[in-house]
């Protein structure tokens, strides 16, 4: 088992005005390469905190965090983060906002567009590069931020609620589609999820954070077969531990 | 339905003519101080060549000086948005000389000036800048804060930020800005010509009631009101062609 991924003691506290808020303590977690794993818990516990530090986009207010080897003091190249609004350019088409990531690395123009055309088959959105976000639906934009995402081939793929804000159908579709991807792509990806079925039908492994401060409450391995439905009796299973772990009497959404 | 929607602007304006066709008929005031209409639409043919004289000199007043007015506030805006500091050093200078009216300063203006073109795009410039400069900083603050950390995750050069994500998120305000900046900015010109320039429809205007051409008067004001509407339709529409990407965004279209 390799160290890919590796978080030893990280903590972060958020200065307040009357009084500083605890959000992640002790968080200690080694991932390795090619893993899917699902950050769960109820909205508040610190998972999407910690996900801004792995991009770089937070610091960590005690410990340490690295990927690939290396140890994230700011946005780095080996990961790429894809959010829940999207965060599309409203005045770029498609086709510029999948090329805006190799476009701030300097990747060459003729280079950019083949690139971003190669993804933008990959997430299906091939006959749409020339539209504007307002244009598309949701999945569609969502699409577009997960194409962006993968341009620059990221050492692992961070997600931040990436399907949170779309309908049921949608999502069950998306989901697919990012399976099928992560399977082609062989990226680590860490994806942030309040959705206890979603989480058991994406992840190899779910990190159950527990809220007041962020914990890690539980780490556990989802050794399910792969395609996976939420029928089968070991989902169910499943489903019924993590529900008493994350401490929601139903479905925590 | 929507032409008709449209031509509902007009009946304000028609009412207007007739109040006015009326009073005429009705001698409120003699012929020599309020003309009939037939007077002044007859100002169009004989004095047509001094009607646009003038609306040229105030129109390339008002263009010299709003230009200048985008070429600062624009940059500046963006920088005094972009960096905390820099609002910090401007923002009170900001509030205490955008409430100064432009017109008050034409005393100043020409003493230091003198009279002629300096003083007056001087104040157009002036008049444009503080509409601009406040939208511009506004745009540029209200740039979702995904799309920042967009820039940054993908750690995007601080001159591709300004470009490619700050300005054009700015653009709209910026549009905004200009069109209260040509409004100013056509204000401040027909008051400065009425004082500190020998032409321009402020000075044909004020030249009318010197030599009791009330209808040269009249038809100033009507070309004033005419540029006016035209150039706010201008910059409308060069808003709408520019910040395309907006057409269903916002829930109405101004």
């Amino acid at each position: 088992m390799n160290r890919f991924i590796e978080c030893a003691g990280v903590g972060k506290i958020f200065p307040g005005k009357t009084e500083s808020v605890e959000a992640l303590r002790g968080i200690d977690f080694v991932g390795e390469e090619g893993e899917f794993v699902c950050l769960l818990g109820r909205s508040g516990c610190g998972k999407s905190t910690l996900l801004m530090m792995m991009a770089g986009l937070e610091t960590a207010t005690s410990g340490q965090i690295a990927v690939a080897g290396q140890e994230i003091k700011g946005p780095s190249s080996d990961t790429a983060i894809v959010f829940q609004d999207h965060g599309l350019f409203p005045w770029m088409t498609v086709q510029k906002n999948v090329e805006f990531n190799m476009k701030a690395r300097g990747v060459p123009a003729a280079e950019r567009r083949a690139i971003a055309s190669q993804f933008i088959e990959m997430t299906g959105l091939t006959g749409f590069g020339d539209r504007y976000p307002h244009e598309l639906s949701g999945g569609m934009r969502q699409r577009v931020g997960i194409a962006r995402a993968l341009t620059t081939r990221p050492k692992a793929l961070l997600m931040d609620e990436p399907f949170g804000a779309l309908d049921a159908q949608t999502r069950g579709k998306l989901q697919d589609e990012l399976l099928e991807i992560w399977e082609k792509q062989k990226t680590t990806v860490l994806f942030v999820t309040h959705s206890i079925d979603e989480a058991l039908l994406l992840a190899d492994r779910i990190l159950v954070f527990s809220p007041r401060p962020g914990r890690i409450a539980a780490d556990i391995k989802v050794d399910l077969p792969r395609p996976r439905t939420s029928q089968s009796a070991d989902f169910s299973a499943l489903a019924r531990e993590l529900r008493g772990l994350v401490g929601a009497d139903r479905e925590i959404d | 339905m929507i032409q008709w929607r449209r031509a509902l602007g007009l009946l304000p304006l028609a009412l207007l003519f007739v109040a006015w066709e009326v009073a005429v008929e009705l001698k409120v005031y003699p012929q020599v101080l309020l003309p009939a209409p037939a007077k002044v639409a007859a100002v169009f043919v004989n004095d047509w060549d001094t009607l646009l004289d003038n609306a040229a000199a105030s129109l390339a007043r008002v263009v010299t000086g709003i230009s200048f007015s985008f070429i600062v506030a624009v940059p500046l805006g963006i920088l005094i948005g972009r960096y905390r500091i820099l609002d910090m050093l401007t923002d009170w200078s900001i509030q205490i000389f955008r409430s100064v009216p432009p017109i008050s300063l034409i005393p100043m203006a020409i003493l230091l000036l003198g009279i002629g073109d300096k003083p007056a795009v001087s104040l157009i410039f002036l008049s444009g800048l503080w509409p601009l400069l406040i939208n511009t900083i506004f745009g540029v603050r209200g740039i979702e804060r995904t799309l920042m950390k967009v820039a940054r995750a993908a750690r995007a050069g601080e001159f591709l930020v300004m470009r490619d994500i700050i300005l054009p998120a700015a653009l709209p305000s910026i549009f905004t800005g200009l069109r209260l900046a040509v409004g100013a900015g056509w204000l401040t010109v027909v008051t400065a010509e009425m004082i500190a320039v020998k032409s321009g429809l402020g000075y044909m205007i004020l030249n009318g009631q010197l030599t009791f051409r009330s209808d040269l008067i009249i038809a100033g004001i009507i070309v004033i009101g005419a540029i006016g509407l035209l150039a706010d339709q201008l910059v409308r529409a060069v808003r709408a062609r520019v910040c395309r990407w907006q057409e269903g965004l916002t829930a109405s279209n101004e």
